[in-house]
């Protein structure tokens, strides 16, 4: 059984999501994390199937990701999900010794929230001197977007026919798109990441609050 | 610097530094953190792993060199060392003053 669930998702729901169909009897057998594709399968009786708990973390060194997947397969969590630079890590609880949780204190569970915060505000942030730049060359003149010809640069190009023109036309129109849309959609790139960025740190806090 | 600002740790920082006055990887160390502590401190994974790299960040441990490929191996450092004795005078002085107060530790006889 295949389901979506989007990394955009609050870990907690995420978590509990996965919980609502292990007590049905499914084990999650693969996750893709880009595309939030879940794979479940179906196993016989409740009591077998593992729990599955969802760390983020992204890695800069490949000895740094596997230093921390050895940890927790020395604890007995065994890595099905996540890769070095995509966030989501997911961990199955394959041992009998394994602890019950990933986490030990609410705080350091918390914490997840605020690495997707900052990832979200950095990418906002980082958005924000290429909009600047494009901002400077024009690309914001949204009157533009009602003169759609005047986003076409090619000389001549309202004048030509047939199969020459076509060509010319379709050749230039991902550039002329990006000259009309490009700076609405990096506009809508900032806006979302800062949004993401926000909601995060929100639970963050909260999280923190209810820890003390 | 100061470094009483840091002070108190908490207790599973407490328990890592004392663990890492011998080098070791994570699950050393949290194998040596449940046996000091007479099974009560138990530390999960993704605590752990958050601990290291914070105790990292502020140079109080540091990677050390070993033969393990996949697993890096921690050891304190000179600063981490003199954290750890603040702390730990702290506590005796704390003590110390419990006593001068006529607390004594439990199962123990006053003569």
């Amino acid at each position: 059984m295949i389901k979506h669930r989007f990394f955009i998702n609050r870990i907690d729901s995420i978590e509990e999501w996965l919980e609502s169909y292990r007590r049905k009897g499914y084990r999650l057998a693969d996750v893709k994390v880009s595309t939030g594709r879940h794979e479940f399968v179906k196993t016989e009786g409740k009591d077998t199937v593992p729990k599955v708990r969802v760390d983020y973390r992204v890695f800069k060194k490949q000895e740094d990701f596997e230093d921390y997947l050895s940890l927790f397969e020395d604890c007995g969590w065994r890595h099905i999900g996540g890769t070095r630079t995509n966030g989501l890590q997911y961990f199955e609880q394959a041992a009998p010794f394994a602890s019950d949780e990933i986490f030990s204190d609410s705080i350091s569970k918390a914490k997840r929230y605020k690495r997707i915060s900052y990832m979200w505000l950095h990418l906002s942030v980082m958005y924000i001197p290429m909009a600047v730049v494009l901002h400077t060359s024009g690309a914001f003149d949204f009157t533009k977007l009602w003169h759609l010809k005047e986003l076409y640069y090619t000389p001549g190009l309202w004048n030509m026919e047939g199969m020459h023109f076509w060509r010319a036309f379709l050749f230039e129109t991902p550039f002329a798109a990006m000259r009309g849309f490009g700076g609405l959609l990096f506009l809508l790139l900032i806006l979302l990441g800062a949004w993401f960025g926000v909601r995060s740190l929100f639970w963050y806090l909260k999280e923190r609050k209810n820890c003390n | 610097m100061n470094l009483s600002q840091y002070l108190p740790l908490t207790e599973t920082t407490y328990f890592i530094l004392l663990a890492l006055l011998k080098p070791g990887h994570g699950y050393y160390v949290m194998q040596k953190v449940e046996e000091l502590s007479g099974g009560k401190v138990r530390i999960a994974a993704g605590t752990m792993y958050g601990a290291i790299e914070n105790l990292l960040k502020q140079k109080w441990i540091e990677s050390v060199p070993s033969n393990d490929k996949r697993r890096k191996v921690y050891q304190i450092t000179i600063l981490g060392k003199e954290v750890l004795n603040l702390e730990t005078a702290r506590l005796r002085d704390l003590i110390r003053i419990a006593e001068s107060c006529g607390l004594q530790a439990e199962g123990s006889s006053h003569d």
